[in-house]
C-alpha cells in the first residue's frame, strides 16, 4: 500500500505543478477548467487515504476514486474517478503489489475511463494517450525500472501525436475538422500519469 | 454583472439555505450536505425518483421534488454537475425497497456521474437504479440509427417527471415507471430562442455576446450555439420557425393530442410567453392537432436569459391519465383535471 499512497502523492504534485500548463492547453479547446480539476481532484485523492491504515489496495484506490469525484464533478474528474475506483474494485483483497501488477492496474484505470466515457481509441482523448503505455507496460512486465520509463515516453509521444486527430467528444469536437490543430489536454494528464509511475518505480 | 447577491462563491449555498428556510415542511437535506435534497415526506413502497443537475435553471430541477413528482435531487454548482457521491446519498435516502429511476438531462457530466453514482449504489448499497436521460432538443440533430442521442435535455423534461412522477405515486413498478418515463421522452420535443445572455455569478461577465437587436434560434440553456442568429423577427415569426422543426420530428396526424409548454428562460414576461402560445394554438388547431392541456411559465429558466422554449408531447391516454394527476411541490402545483 505504500507504493500506492506514494503514487497518488506524486500524481497529486505532478498536477499541480503542471496546473497552469494544463489550463493553457484546455483554454485553446474546452473551458479551461482542467487544471484546477486536475490538482484539485488528484490532492483530494492523496488527501483522502495519506493516513489510511487500510492493508487492502483495492479499497484504498477505491476511496482515492471516490473522493475525486466527490472533490471535482466534472467531466473529467469524474472519468479519472471512475478510472481510480475501477482500478480499486479490480484489486480488491490486494495487499502487495508486485512488478507483474502494474499492467493490470493501469489496464483496469484505462477500461474504468472507457467504460465511463464511452470513447474509442482514436478519438482525440485521454485514453489515446495510455493505451500505448499500458501496452509498454504489459510487454516489460517483468521489470518496471525498464517499463515505467519507457510507458512514460510512450504516453507523452502519443500526447504530441493527438495534434491532427479529429476530436469525437467533449467541446473540442464541436470544431470538426478545426479540432486537429490542437492537443487534447486529456491526453496530457495520462502522459502525466505515467510520468508519476515512472518517478515512483525508478526512486 | 448586476445580480442581488452577496458573493459569487456563497451564491448557491445561500440560496440554498433561503429555499430550506422557506419549506421546511416540504423540503430537508440528507448527508449534513446542503445539495442533497429530498422531500421530507416518504411514501412506503413507493419506487423513488431522483433527479440532479446544475444550479441556474430554477425551478429546475429541485422544483420538482415533492408529492406526485419527485423523492429527491442532488444539486451542483452554478450550470455544473453535481457529485456521484452526492447523488448517491440522495439515492440511499429515497429508496424504499423497490429501486430508485434517474431522471436527468443529456450532458455528458451528468451522465458520468449518475452512471456512477448508480454503480455505487449497486456495488455499495445493493440499490437496484434505472436511467431515463432526457434529451428532446430539436436544435440538434436526430440520433442515426444505432447512435447514441446527442440531443441536449431541456424544458421537457418537466413531462418527464410529472408523468414518472404520477406513475410511481399510482404504485407501478421501477420498470413500468421507466416505461412511462422513456415514453414520454419519446414523445416530447423542444425548441428554444434567446435574446439575451445569461452571466454566471462565478464568471461576472456574459456566457456569450448578443447584439441588442439580435435573437438566436435553438440556443441551449447554458448558452450553447443554436442553429441561426438574426435580427428579432415577431413574435409570430419567431414561433413558426420554431414550431415547424417540432412538428417535423415525430409523425402529426389529425386528431392527435399534445400538451403544451411555454417556457420563460428567466427575463421574458409571462405576457409574451401568452403571445407566443397564442401562434402556437392557432398553428395546431389549423393542423387538427387537439391541445389537452397547456402549461405557461418559468419550468426550466437559464438565470436572467431573456427568451423561451415551446415544448410539445404527444400524448395517449396512458400519458394523459399522469399528466392530469394532482401535484404539490414548493414550486409547482396543481389540482387533478
Amino acid at each position: 500500500m505504500a507504493e500506492v499512497k506514494e503514487l497518488l502523492s506524486v500524481w497529486a504534485d505532478l498536477m499541480a505543478a503542471n496546473k497552469e500548463r494544463l489550463i493553457e492547453l484546455d483554454g485553446a479547446v474546452g473551458d479551461s477548467d482542467l487544471g484546477l480539476t486536475m490538482s484539485d481532484g488528484f490532492r483530494a485523492a492523496y488527501e483522502a487515504i495519506k493516513d489510511s491504515t487500510e492493508p487492502d489496495i483495492g479499497k484504498l484506490i477505491y476511496t482515492a476514486g471516490k473522493a475525486m469525484g466527490a472533490a471535482v464533478p466534472s467531466t473529467m474528474g469524474t472519468l479519472m474517478a471512475s478510472g481510480l475506483m475501477n482500478a480499486g474494485k479490480e484489486f480488491k483483497g490486494v495487499e502487495w503489489m508486485e512488478d507483474r501488477s502494474w499492467p493490470g492496474f493501469f489496464q483496469a484505470y484505462f477500461d474504468g475511463v472507457q467504460k465511463r466515457g464511452k470513447a474509442e481509441l482514436g478519438e482525440k482523448t485521454f485514453l489515446d494517450g495510455l493505451s500505448p503505455a499500458v501496452e509498454v507496460l504489459r510487454n516489460n512486465m517483468d521489470d518496471m525500472c525498464v517499463a515505467a520509463p519507457k510507458a512514460a515516453q510512450a504516453a507523452n509521444d502519443a500526447f504530441h501525436a493527438t495534434k491532427g486527430m479529429l476530436a469525437k467528444h467533449g467541446r473540442m469536437a464541436i470544431r470538426g475538422e478545426q479540432s486537429r490543430e490542437y492537443l487534447d489536454p486529456g491526453a496530457a494528464v495520462a502522459a502525466l500519469l505515467m510520468e508519476g509511475f515512472s518517478q515512483i518505480i525508478l526512486r | 454583472m448586476k445580480k442581488i447577491i452577496n458573493t459569487a462563491e456563497r451564491f448557491v449555498p445561500e440560496m440554498l439555505e433561503g429555499i430550506y428556510a422557506a419549506h421546511p415542511d416540504e423540503l430537508r437535506y440528507v448527508n449534513d450536505d446542503l445539495h442533497c435534497l429530498v422531500n421530507a415526506r416518504t411514501h412506503a413502497g413507493k419506487v423513488g425518483l431522483s433527479t440532479g443537475g446544475g444550479s441556474g435553471h430554477l425551478p429546475l430541477f429541485l422544483g420538482y421534488v415533492g408529492e406526485g413528482m419527485l423523492d429527491g435531487c442532488a444539486i451542483g454548482d452554478v450550470f455544473q454537475s453535481p457529485s456521484a457521491e452526492q447523488m448517491l446519498a440522495v439515492t440511499k435516502h429515497i429508496d424504499q425497497g423497490e429501486g430508485v429511476l434517474y431522471i436527468y438531462g443529456n450532458y455528458n457530466g451528468d451522465i458520468f456521474n449518475f452512471d456512477s453514482a448508480a454503480e455505487m449504489a449497486d456495488f455499495e448499497e445493493n440499490i437496484r437504479v434505472l436511467s431515463c436521460v432526457a434529451g428532446e432538443d430539436v436544435a440538434g440533430a436526430a440520433p442515426a440509427p444505432g447512435e447514441p442521442n446527442k440531443r441536449r435535455g431541456v424544458a421537457g423534461i418537466f413531462f418527464v417527471f410529472k408523468c414518472a412522477g404520477a406513475a410511481a405515486s399510482a404504485g407501478l413498478n421501477l420498470d413500468d415507471v421507466k416505461r412511462v418515463a422513456d415514453k414520454v421522452c419519446a414523445n416530447v420535443r423542444t425548441m428554444g430562442v434567446a435574446l439575451s445572455s445569461c452571466t454566471v455569478p462565478r464568471l461576472g461577465r456574459p456566457s456569450f455576446e448578443i447584439a441588442a437587436d439580435e435573437m438566436e434560434i435553438g440556443m441551449g440553456i447554458h448558452g450553447e450555439p443554436g442553429v441561426r442568429r438574426g435580427k428579432l423577427q415577431s413574435a409570430d415569426e419567431i414561433v413558426d420557425e420554431m414550431l415547424s422543426p417540432i412538428l417535423n420530428d415525430l409523425p402529426y396526424g389529425q386528431g392527435d393530442e399534445v400538451a403544451v409548454l411555454i417556457n420563460g428562460l428567466g427575463a421574458t414576461p409571462l405576457e409574451e410567453l401568452y403571445v407566443m402560445f397564442r401562434r402556437v394554438n392557432q398553428t395546431l388547431g389549423a393542423k387538427g392537432i387537439k391541445v389537452y392541456h397547456t402549461y405557461v411559465g418559468e419550468i426550466a429558466t437559464s438565470m436572467e436569459m431573456a427568451g423561451a422554449s415551446i415544448s410539445l408531447l404527444k400524448v395517449d391516454d396512458e400519458l394523459k391519465q399522469y399528466l392530469a394527476a394532482p401535484a404539490n411541490t414548493p414550486f409547482f402545483q396543481q389540482f387533478a383535471y
